[in-house]
């Protein structure tokens, strides 16, 4: 599902983010990256989404070798992933079910199956009764499973979240991480950027851990 | 929760597949559709937006359609210019003045003799008499007029000469210059030379104002969504990563552009109605003091809608130069 093969990314300002990261993540995996703050697990995403371009390195997403992609095929790409963002970025001046329908509208799906697929992606997160309201009326956990319910709305064969849980208490850190396995045991492919080690050594899935750039350790810790 | 799929492919297994890079692969009736629901989509937000700000969307509407309004309004100015000159060339008579000692018997038999010429058309006689009659009514000098003993007008013949176009002076001129009865000829080649001149200058200043007020137009347009845009960037980032096409961003600010062309158009052909208007009474006043030789021409449906759809196109444009700058400046660099 993913490839990361000898992948380096040093940006403008002449950082290097990753230095010769390889990896894979066979489909239907799910893996945590993890490291300090700087580490490169942003970056990793950022490679990923095809927000950045590598300087060196190839990878391959969901059968696509990124390289290749140009330009116009971004998208196409990007429509095969579902992102879940740190401050879960919804557009506050539309309701939840609009929020959630965003990536069907740019599919360009039709009406009753945009509300079909919307309300099953938003019963999965448990906020089916929420659609109709205003995201800023929601608590920051609630809002942060909309974001899920986003990514999911698409049934994208590919998950990925920078830092899920980064805004949230232990309590609903553990029912959004809760809700990720979920994914991965129907098959969806789960790649979760995280520092919360704690919960992460909890879940028992494997991780990766980057150190300045590089890949120091990929390892799966047995659950005590 | 989706049934469970089947796990797709390993990657390392599908570097043939890799060849063909991403494509939407449905059917494409399915695209069409998406297609025409998305346009669906864009054209009711984009006028709710536009409603939903109604002092930002007034004032730009307001900027262009004045912007517009100025070269339309020298458009009709040089229209009827135009059809006036166009009123003096068919009149290409020679006034001929005759000498005051002719007298009305004289007059007519001179008329007469010309009219026979095989390069004159017609022949029109105006006595002292009617002369008389014709000043008292439009100069406004009747009472003077009757303190007059004698009628002091000559005898007119107005000559419509067979011309061809090229001779600006014909034998027929130089003939009656010459003639022993002829006081003087007015004929009006250097002043129409004069005027045409002028209405090329003028056409020319309008295509320049048009060039320089379009220009404008898209700017003004360009600006607002400019703006537009920055307020949405984080919703723009957002439905990117979701995998939304550059046409799928763009296309809410394109319908936003349109309307507001729409709307600049339709206020600078209202605002030219306006000026009509307003003009109207005293222009038709000085147009009967030339005896209604000429006509006003007005805005008509068809320019109307011509400056519409232009108008539209300009907003259209706007929108797209600025909206597409905003993706190109998004994109990564390697």
């Amino acid at each position: 599902m993913i490839l990361f093969d000898n992948v380096s990314k040093r940006y403008a300002g002449g950082h290097e983010a990753l230095m010769g990261l390889s990896f894979e993540v066979t489909a239907g995996e799910m893996v945590f990256v993890t490291g300090h703050s700087g580490a490169g697990k942003t970056t990793l995403l950022k490679l990923l989404g095809l927000i950045e371009r590598p300087t060196r390195g190839e990878i391959v997403v969901n059968g696509a070798s990124l390289a290749r992609v140009r330009q116009r095929a971004v998208p196409q790409v990007r429509r095969g992933i579902g992102m879940v963002f740190q401050n879960h970025r919804l557009l506050m001046d539309r309701s939840v079910f609009d929020n959630v329908a965003l990536p069907l509208s740019i599919a360009g799906a039709g009406h009753e199956e945009t509300a079909r697929r919307v309300r099953a992606s938003l019963d999965k997160v448990g906020l089916l009764d929420k659609e109709k309201s205003a995201p800023a009326t929601l608590s920051t956990g609630e809002q942060q499973r909309v974001g899920i319910a986003r990514a999911l709305v698409g049934k994208p064969p590919l998950i990925i979240a920078d830092e899920p849980t980064g805004n949230l208490d232990p309590q609903l850190s553990v029912e959004i991480m809760n809700l990720f396995t979920e994914f991965q045991r129907v098959g969806t492919t789960v790649l979760i950027a995280s520092h919360d080690l704690h919960l992460i050594r909890h879940l028992s899935k494997r991780v990766l851990v980057l150190d300045h750039g590089r890949l120091i350790d990929d390892f799966r810790p047995q659950a005590n | 929760m989706a049934k469970p799929r089947k796990p797709p492919n390993r990657l390392r297994e599908t570097a043939a597949a890799n060849q063909s890079l991403p494509r939407d692969l449905r059917a494409p009736g399915v695209r069409w559709n998406a297609w025409t629901r998305q346009h669906r989509q864009s054209f009711h937000a984009s006028l709710r937006r536009l409603w939903n700000r109604p002092w930002s969307t007034g004032l730009t509407v307001l900027v262009m359609g004045i912007a517009l309004a100025m070269p339309l309004l020298l458009f009709v100015l040089l229209d009827n210019a135009r059809s006036l000159s166009g009123g003096l060339r068919e009149a290409r008579e020679f006034t001929v003045f005759l000498k005051t000692s002719q007298d009305p018997e004289a007059a007519r038999m001179f008329s007469t003799e010309l009219g026979e010429r095989s390069d004159v058309i017609a022949v029109n006689l105006r006595t002292p008499a009617q002369g008389l009659a014709e000043f008292r009514q439009l100069s406004g000098f009747s009472d003077a007029l009757e303190v007059l003993d004698d009628n002091p007008l000559p005898s007119v013949l107005v000559v419509t000469p067979r011309l061809d176009d090229v001779t600006l002076e014909p034998a027929l001129l130089g003939k009656l210059r010459a003639d022993s009865r002829v006081d003087m000829v007015q004929y009006d080649a250097e002043w129409r030379k004069r005027l045409s001149a002028i209405l090329r200058f003028g056409e020319r200043a309008m295509l320049a104002l048009i060039v320089l007020l379009g220009l404008a137009t898209l700017l003004v347009v360009g600006n607002t969504v400019r703006t537009d845009i920055q307020s949405r960037a984080e919703e723009i980032a957002v439905v990117q990563l979701m995998g939304a096409s550059d046409g799928f961003v763009r296309r809410p600010f394109l319908y936003a552009g349109l309307w507001y062309g729409v709307l600049g158009g339709v206020l600078a052909v209202l605002a030219v109605g306006i000026v009509e208007l307003v003009v109207r009474a005293p222009l038709l006043d000085l147009l009967a003091s030339y005896q209604n030789r000429f006509h006003l021409h007005g805005f008509g449906w068809r320019d109307a809608m011509m400056v519409i759809t232009a108008s539209a196109m300009l907003g259209w444009l706007g929108a797209w130069i600025v909206s597409t700058r905003h993706l190109l400046a998004g994109r990564p660099k390697r």
